[in-house]
């Protein structure tokens, strides 16, 4: 059997490439995978809000529990380093301006590094 | 080539020897299969019957028992339920090899793609039973399921109907699931027995005028009879032995609408640790297994091929 | 031949591989939507369409676990049957005294199934100290009989000059079978592979009396006690049902022949 035959029989090509996928999705994960959540904060009217805090939920068997706060940057822009899981919720407030709803953010795979595609809105006073 | 195997034979006291150990290495090879069968089906039925006549749990000793396991039984609700339920099943499984026969003969006509059918309805059989009954208990369910969905669009019914959770119902759905599963194994079987009828036998009686209809009752289905028998035979092992199925599906219930003599066996020895009860149930269960294949080689016309599948 | 038109075969092949087909589809669709579990009346196109269900069903359960279970439960199975089947298969090929004792023997076993031996065979292995590992769950299934008769089948199709050359050159009888009867019975070698991986694949009962503690569960295990903890409150449980199925399936369409064959073949004596 030459080599050619042997590479594009049925069952070494399908489990082959299987095997393939699986690897290369492995060190994707494992290339990004340190736990970093960003978005932004911006107020009813889309303008950026510095200073708000930004709380991270982290599910937890049945509730999602807090588990970290950080605060947004002059551009409204906040970062998380350290998220564990793949099932998470974002909240912003600010005094003054308003509070967001809870977004939950589900990733792929645990501590998958993302970016918030849309920023959370604060909206209601107090 | 013959002249160096013939010069090469041996002779006399060293052939018997040879033989002799020629016999010894065969049953060597044929040692862990039997080994594997001795311990796991042949000691099994042996330990079951023992096992029925005596009062026996893990903690005690092993004390005679006599017919009372028997007698206990001849007074147990669960276990008429239980044997009745298992008729039913078997008796239904004529109803998928009928629908079978037809796919089958559908199948086996000169169109383009039949083997795309054939894949497609076969699809079913190599899943995992759990898989499938999760799959149909939730098609039957009583809010969200897509048969009681389809018979209030088509207006079959006002309310939708309970499947899982009637005791008229629970069965025969858990009945629909199984012939789903095990059509296309049928059809499989059915299948190579059509394609084993020569096409000159069709060829001369369509020349000698015989319509269809006439050709299938002469000519197709006696010639399939081999091919029924073992379909029923597999269909009756597969029905009898859906512990997979009913477990998963109903659990038994509700009430013992459903529980066949399987899970019976199952509640009793693992759940109630009555081993010597449960091995009584077994025993029955095995006659009963034997006597319907007995019945169905009788009906098909005497000795036709052993046939099972595990 | 008489002519007769093939739209309403096709008509009615269609109408059973929709009914055969629509199963899977529902399941799919509610792995990745969700709907259906409350919602009526259902949608057939999924809205919504999102895979973390599937990213649920990995970390909520320990999914990985069960698989290595199963994936070593089933080698295991395959590997005693391949090795064993071929051996009892060349034995079978020749003729020996006892040999009609024996082709009575397995016969007869076929007809015992699984579930008239699940008591002694839970307490033979308990005996054995097999319970709870991954020898215990495969040793039943290390030999089938439908498999040996494919393997005999096969091997009797092989020229008995051949052997004899074989034999003549030396080769031991051992030798013979993996260097001579093997590499020509490859389809046989497929068949048996397959139909054992399946059927341990799929094993419930077994691994049901068997097992004690959580990990070594195998997958079917872990699927029904998936259902009993969530009900069918949650889309995790179609997620997987489908990663479940994905194996079995994608091995079938792989190796259809084989599968098909193997079953045909065994279903008639060898």
């Amino acid at each position: 059997m030459s080599w050619r035959s042997i590479l594009l029989n049925r069952f070494v090509l399908v489990p082959g490439a299987i095997v393939v996928a699986v690897v290369l999705w492995n060190v994707y994960v494992a290339t990004h995978n340190n736990g970093i959540v960003t978005g932004r904060v911006v107020d009813a009217a889309g303008h950026p809000v510095a200073d708000a805090t930004v709380g991270l939920w982290i599910f937890n068997f049945t509730t999602y529990e807090e588990k970290e706060r950080v605060k947004t940057d002059a551009d409204g822009v906040f970062r998380f380093t350290n998220n564990p899981s793949h099932k998470i919720q974002i909240s912003a407030e600010k005094p003054g301006v308003g509070r967001s709803q809870r977004l939950p953010v589900f990733l792929y795979f645990r501590s998958q590094d993302t970016e918030l595609a849309k920023p959370l809105r604060l909206a209601g006073a107090g | 080539m013959a002249i160096a195997v013939e010069a090469a034979r041996p002779r006399g006291k060293a052939l018997v020897r040879h033989r002799t150990r020629r016999a010894l290495l065969l049953w060597c090879f044929l040692a862990p299969s039997l080994a594997i069968f001795l311990l796991y089906r042949i000691i099994p039925v042996v330990w079951n019957l023992v096992l029925s006549f005596q009062y026996w749990s893990p903690l005690a000793e092993a004390e005679p028992a006599g017919l009372d396991h028997y007698e206990d039984l001849l007074t147990d609700d669960v276990f008429w339920q239980a044997l009745w339920n298992t008729l039913i099943v078997i008796a239904s499984a004529p109803i998928g090899i009928a629908i079978a026969l037809v796919l089958a003969l559908l199948v086996n006509a000169d169109i383009r793609g039949r083997d795309v059918y054939r894949t497609i309805i076969f699809l079913s059989y190599p899943l995992m039973t759990v898989a499938v009954a999760i799959i149909w208990r939730w098609m039957f369910d009583e809010r969200v399921g897509l048969i009681n969905y389809v018979a209030r669009s088509l207006d079959l019914i006002d309310k939708p109907i309970p499947f899982l959770n009637s005791f008229t119902w629970a069965l025969p759905s858990v009945i629909v699931a199984n012939i789903w599963q095990i059509l296309g194994f049928y059809m499989i079987i059915l299948l190579t027995g059509l394609q084993n009828i020569p096409h000159e036998l069709h060829e001369a009686a369509a020349i000698d005028g015989a319509g269809a209809l006439h050709r299938f009752w002469r000519i197709t289905l006696p010639l399939l009879k081999p091919s029924l028998f073992l379909a029923f035979v597999i269909g009756m092992l597969n029905s009898i032995t859906s512990f997979d199925l009913v477990y998963v599906m109903t659990g038994g219930g509700p009430g013992r609408a459903t529980e066949i003599l399987v899970t019976y066996i199952y509640k009793l020895a693992f759940v109630q640790t009555k081993f010597d009860a449960a091995a009584a149930v077994t025993m029955v269960f095995f006659v009963l297994l034997l006597g319907t294949a007995w019945l169905a080689n009788r009906l098909a016309g005497g000795n036709v091929g052993a046939a099972e599948t595990e | 031949m008489q002519r007769y038109p093939r739209w309403p075969i096709h008509l009615a092949l269609m109408l059973a591989g929709f009914v055969m087909l629509v199963p899977f589809y529902w399941v799919l669709k509610t792995s990745v939507s969700g709907e259906n579990i409350y919602a009526y009346p259902p949608s057939i196109v999924p809205r919504g369409a999102h895979l973390f269900y599937y990213v649920d069903v990995w970390y909520s359960i320990p999914f990985a676990r069960y698989f290595l279970n199963s994936v070593a439960v089933s080698a295991i199975a395959v590997a005693g049957n391949v090795v064993f089947n071929a051996m009892a298969g060349y034995a079978l090929s020749h003729g020996f005294r006892g040999k009609d004792v024996v082709l009575l023997l397995f016969l007869s076993c076929m007809m015992v199934p699984f579930q008239a031996t699940i008591i002694p065979a839970y307490l033979i292995t308990g005996r054995l100290g097999l319970l709870d590992s991954w020898l215990g769950l495969a040793l039943p299934q290390c030999s089938t009989i439908i498999c040996i008769f494919v393997f005999k089948a096969s091997f009797d199709a092989v020229p008995r000059s051949l052997i004899d050359a074989a034999r003549i050159d030396g080769l031991s009888e051992w030798r013979i079978i993996w260097h001579i009867m093997m590499p020509l019975s490859k389809a046989a070698i497929a068949t048996n592979v397959i139909l054992a991986f399946i059927w341990s694949w799929n094993n419930f009962l077994w691994p049901l009396i068997m097992t004690r503690s959580a990990d070594m569960q195998t997958l079917p295990l872990g699927l029904a006690r998936f259902l009993s903890y969530q009900e069918d409150t949650t889309g995790a449980l179609y997620a997987f049902c489908i990663m479940v199925l994905a194996p079995g399936l994608l091995l079938f369409l792989l190796a259809q022949k084989e599968f098909i064959r193997g079953l045909t073949s065994g279903a008639t004596k060898g």
